[in-house]
């Protein structure tokens, strides 16, 4: 032998190659694992880029479709003058206006009276001092009067706290809602609040056609006409007039069709929003409501600015108002941009969809992380002979993790790759026309943000690598001598369990599952997370289907009728004949909190009510509904605090009972001690409510009027947006559930490959095999069912509380019997099909294997 | 050949046990010895003599209770988990009986595994033929014969050029042909290389090959004998 040594250069790791031969290898697992978490990447990158897009262009919209900080309503048009003094944003001095108005009045008073006193004697001495004492009698008198009343309201409106003026610009936006009706149509009949023609305020962006030029031309909302078929062209009745579609558009106070902002939900089922030129205005015959936009002369900085910008503004305009010269002029509603649910759901609910995407990522991609870890730690078994002498020979601890982390980090990024660029591509443009479907959005240009790639990329990544790092890391702190000895159990291993005297093949199962305990855990884990997924494809369109067909059972009358004032215009107390029709009184507070502050009815019911059936209660206690109860938790004996909306007043009650109402979220006492509670005169009411339609009511006297239809709006609305989707979803359940049962069970007949080797040597038949290993897994997927089931339904009932907490109205979350077998029998199909590929598996599992692992 | 040479490994009042209590078992009672610098030296004894577990010690994958161990110089005891990591890396061959091969690496990846460990890796293709497995190289594991797989296994040991070449009965699951290749092949390694050679082996034919016997009984040297009169891996028999 020539004796000569000669030197060669250093190779690259030749583990690297390997990773690439791992992944060919067992590619049917890793393609399984690399397209579930492209199409979630995808989806999910493609939820943030339409997000950020839809965001960016809504947010784009705020100034340059001229958006409102704000509204206001009165209850009538106010004069020039007025509204100049309220654009001052300053606080109007009421004290002074107040007196010098009751002065006045007093002064004309006391001459009326004195005149007939003195009638020849006008100039007398007597007269003058009569006069001067008659007037500072009534001074003192007013002085203490108006102080009085004055110190209330000071006190109600915080007026004498620090008031900083707020100048704004005051735009004239009057509406009319009137009924709006579809020629062509018979069924169809909505409302459609129409406004006059817009140039200097909340503008729209047209998607469709054109604006409105003739009078009997008008345009309506976008959305609202996909869901009624309303196409450009048609001839809309609106109140008894009719116009003719000219346009669809995004109008840019309302990305959500929101009625009334104490509405529990958007309609954008019946409720419309439409533009008219100013002529056609005019022809509309129904009231107009005097409605004002509002922008600030200086934008506020950040949301706390607007915010306390805002209440500045308020007292203005209260103060205003107040001293306007039109008599009586009230403030009928004010709704500042940041409160408006109109411009700020469709916002809000965008940007949960993002958290709520990306949370489902996360979870998904942790499941796959620990199936990818599970499967690593079952090759580290497989491989230890080879680990332990690539240790003995000097391959670090990290060498190694960074080879076997290769595969699964490598499958991530290529799946964060294709994930993006389908996200960028396809997946935008599916979640885009999802939102379009619910809300009145404006058109969108693509953003292309770096925060999708980083959510959808480094999130995955990290979280692959950390899940993935903690369990080989753990496997390879063991020494090289143990991997060389096949010695990875951490704890020393127990004594076998001794079982019963049962058959040999239950024994035999028996030893399967407890060997495989950890593989099993891992299942029910999976199985649990698929149950998650499967409790929100069954159990929302049941909760929804359930609150639409029991509403009406659910309801205490289903008729509510809130009268705008309890006497006609000649003083004669406004009636029904209807049967059985019974008065109520109703007042609106709010429940607030920093999360969601939530518009709360108050019900006065009157004495021995057949439809609320309450006994009477101390002052200070309340019934509350089951809804309300549940929502918030609270119990009998508790105290809520509920608040006046636009007024500094709170009012405090204990729970006496919770009523069985659970279609809302209300209060119940006594119209007596309603009327106390409210400073109302005793016997006063707002409306009537009925079992039966109530007819003989004048419909200018009706303010409001509550059907059970009113009160199922939220549930046709979720129903509207998401049902259809969660059909597809529920298919793809059953796909995620294959696959994860697939690579799962797949784990756990490799871990036994070798004991179904030698079971074949032995003789055994590929059917008994099968019936050794299959049934304690079919048996565990059986049980994991039934617990996963639990626990999905546990996580759901959850979740569905966290969204409710931020919306009006409350609905339990419901899963009918039929629903929790349907969410069995979708993951025990899933499981019989994998079934199929695992009896295949085994049958695939050659005799030669235990005999090569002899050797 | 130096002092220094001559004390090339050397080992000190080495004690190792295991279990506690009563079930505690002495494995080595305490051994010296040394090894010289190019030596091939054979650790002969019989089942549960403890030779493996000394080879284990030796090669920084096992602990000793007591004594201690000098390789040309440094003092295993004193090495912590990563300095021992790296004396593997840098000092180190190990040829076990199961040859442990990566199963998706083919014949010449595998050993690339092993040259990948050094700086300066011996040439991979001239190794390849003095392994005569030149025309294998593309092959995968489970398509060689036992006798090529330790070849490979050898190959993975070598090419990284150790000081130190541990071999834990490198021929204990081959049959006697193959044996005697695969002894012959070590034989070649040791003069062309000229690493320190140190086998374990039950076989005590193949004392007759080895520079220095060291024979253990009950964790005891019953033997420790320099061989004047080694014979060529063609010449022995069992």
């Amino acid at each position: 032998m020539d004796n000569k040594i000669s030197f060669g250069k250093r190779p690259k790791n030749p583990l690297n190659k390997r990773v690439w031969k791992d992944i060919l290898r067992d590619w049917k697992r890793y393609l399984m694992i690399c397209l579930m978490l492209i199409v979630t990447i995808g989806f999910v990158s493609g939820m943030y880029v339409a997000n950020n897009s839809m965001l960016y262009s809504m947010d784009k919209n705020v100034s340059e479709m001229k958006r409102e900080d704000g509204h206001f309503t009165l209850s009538e048009i106010a004069d020039n003058a007025t509204v100049k003094a309220i654009e001052t944003g300053e606080m109007a001095d009421v004290l002074a206006v107040y007196r010098e108005r009751a002065y006045n009045e007093a002064v004309v008073e006391i001459e009326k009276s004195l005149n007939e006193v003195f009638k020849n004697a006008k100039d007398s001495e007597e007269y003058k001092k009569a006069l001067s004492d008659a007037t500072e009698e009534a001074e003192k008198k007013i002085n203490e009067d108006i102080d009085e009343k004055y110190t209330e309201i000071e006190e109600r409106y915080e007026l004498n706290k620090k008031f900083e003026p707020v100048p704004v610009s005051v735009f004239e936006l009057l509406y009319k809602d009137t009924d709006e009706v579809l020629q062509s149509k018979i069924n169809y009949s909505g409302t459609i609040r129409v406004y006059s023609e817009r140039v200097d305020i909340d503008l729209y962006d047209i998607l469709k056609g054109r604006a409105p030029e003739k009078e009997n031309e008008i345009i309506i909302d976008r959305m609202h006409a996909e869901n009624s078929k309303i196409k450009i062209g048609d001839i809309l009745k609106v109140g008894n007039t009719d116009f003719e579609v000219v346009g669809l558009a995004a109008f840019s106070d309302y990305s959500a069709l929101y009625e009334n902002n104490s509405d529990i939900m958007f309609d954008a089922l019946t409720f419309d929003v439409g533009m008219t030129t100013n002529e056609g205005f005019e022809r509309i015959r129904a009231n107009t409501i005097a409605n004002y936009a509002f922008m600030y002369n200086v934008k506020p900085a950040d949301e706390f600015e607007e915010k306390e910008m805002s209440e500045h503004f308020l007292k203005s305009l209260i103060t205003q108002t107040a001293v306007s010269d039109i008599d009586n002029l009230e403030i009928k509603d004010y709704v500042p941009a940041y409160a408006n649910q109109a411009m700020n759901f469709a916002r809000d609910d965008i940007g949960k969809d993002k958290a709520m995407g990306g949370v489902l990522l996360y979870i998904l991609t942790a499941v796959l992380a620990f199936i990818f870890a599970v499967t690593i730690s079952t090759t580290l078994e497989q491989e230890a002979s080879v680990i332990g002498t690539l240790r003995a020979s000097g391959y670090t601890r990290c060498e190694l993790l960074r080879y076997y982390m290769g595969a699964p980090l490598l499958i991530v990024i290529i799946a964060s790759i294709i994930g993006n660029v389908l996200g960028y591509t396809v997946f935008k443009d599916i979640v885009a026309k999802m939102y379009y479907s619910s809300y009145s959005l404006p058109g969108f240009e693509t953003i292309w943000t770096p925060e999708a790639f980083i959510r959808t990329t480094l999130v995955p990544i990290v979280l692959m690598l950390v899940i993935n790092a903690f369990v080989i890391t753990k496997t390879l702190k063991l020494s090289p001598l143990r991997f060389l000895r096949h010695d990875l159990k951490r704890n020393k291993r127990k004594k076998a369990m001794r079982l019963p005297k049962w058959k040999f093949l239950q024994r035999f199962r028996i030893r399967v599952f407890l060997q495989n305990i950890p593989n099993y855990i891992m299942l029910l884990i999976g199985i649990s997370f698929v149950m998650l997924l499967i409790s929100m494809a069954v159990g929302m369109p049941e909760t929804l289907s359930y609150y639409q067909e029991k509403m009406c059972d659910m309801t205490f009358a289903s008729e509510q009728i809130i009268l705008s004032s309890t006497e006609d215009e000649y003083g004669n107390l406004i009636s029904t004949e209807t049967d059985g029709a019974e008065r109520f009184s109703i007042n609106s507070l709010e429940r607030k909190s920093d999360s969601y502050n939530e518009e709360i009815p108050v019900y006065g019911i009157e004495s021995g009510s057949r439809y609320v059936n309450i006994s009477p209660t101390d002052y200070g206690s309340v019934y509350i509904s089951k809804a309300f109860a549940e929502k918030y938790n609270v119990h009998p004996g508790e105290t809520i605090i509920l608040s006046e909306k636009y007024e500094h007043k709170d009012y405090r009650w204990t729970v006496y009972d919770i009523y069985d109402y659970s279609a809302g979220v209300a209060v119940f006492m006594e119209n007596g001690q309603f009327n106390m509670e409210f400073n109302k005169k005793d016997g006063e009411f707002s409306g009537y409510m009925s079992d039966k339609q109530i007819n003989d009511i004048d419909t200018k006297y009706i303010a409001k009027e509550i059907t059970t239809q009113d009160m199922i709006k939220v549930a046709d609305q979720l129903d509207h947006s998401m049902g259809a989707y969660m059909q597809y979803f529920q298919y793809v359940c059953f796909i995620v559930a294959t696959i994860i049962l697939y690579l799962l069970t797949k784990i756990i007949i490799e871990k036994n490959e070798n004991s179904i080797s030698m079971t074949k040597i032995l003789g055994y038949e590929n059917v008994e095999i099968a019936s050794l290993y299959l049934i304690p897994t079919a048996i565990v997927v059986l049980f994991s069912e039934f617990i996963a089931i639990y626990i999905g339904y546990k996580l759901m009932q959850f979740f569905w509380e966290l969204i409710m907490m931020k919306m009006s109205g409350w609905f339990a979350f419901i899963m009918p019997l039929s629903g929790f077998v349907k969410e069995f029998i979708l993951v025990f199909a899933a499981y019989l099909v994998i079934t199929v590929f695992d009896f295949i598996r085994i049958r695939k599992i050659p005799k030669v294997l235990a005999l090569k692992k002899m050797e | 050949m130096s002092e220094k040479e001559r004390k090339f490994l050397e080992v000190r009042g080495l004690k190792k046990s295991f279990g506690s209590g009563e079930t505690k078992q002495e494995v080595l009672k305490g051994l010296d010895f040394t090894v010289g610098k190019g030596e091939f030296c054979v650790l002969l004894g019989p089942s549960g003599s403890g030779k493996s577990t000394l080879l284990n010690i030796l090669g920084g994958i096992d602990s000793a209770d007591a004594g201690e161990i000098i390789i040309n110089g440094d003092k295993l005891a004193e090495m912590n988990e990563k300095s021992l990591t790296r004396y593997r890396r840098k000092h180190l061959g190990y040829v076990f009986q199961m040859y442990n091969l990566i199963p998706n690496l083919n014949v010449k990846e595998n050993i690339e595994t092993g040259a990948y460990l050094s700086d300066k890796p011996l040439n991979i293709d001239e190794l390849l033929k003095i392994l005569g497995l030149y025309d294998h190289r593309h092959k995968l594991p489970n398509q060689l014969s036992g006798g090529q797989q330790q070849r490979v296994s050898i190959g993975r040991a070598i090419v990284k050029n150790p000081d130190i070449l541990l071999c834990d009965e490198p021929t204990g699951a081959l049959d006697y042909k193959t044996s005697k290749e695969i002894l012959q092949l070590i034989e070649e390694v040791n003069k062309k290389y000229g690493n320190t050679i140190i086998m374990v082996t039950h076989n005590e034919a193949i004392k007759q090959l080895a520079d220095h016997v060291i024979k253990l009984r009950d964790g005891k040297i019953r033997h420790d004998t320099i061989n004047k009169d080694k014979l060529t891996a063609t010449e022995i028999e069992w």
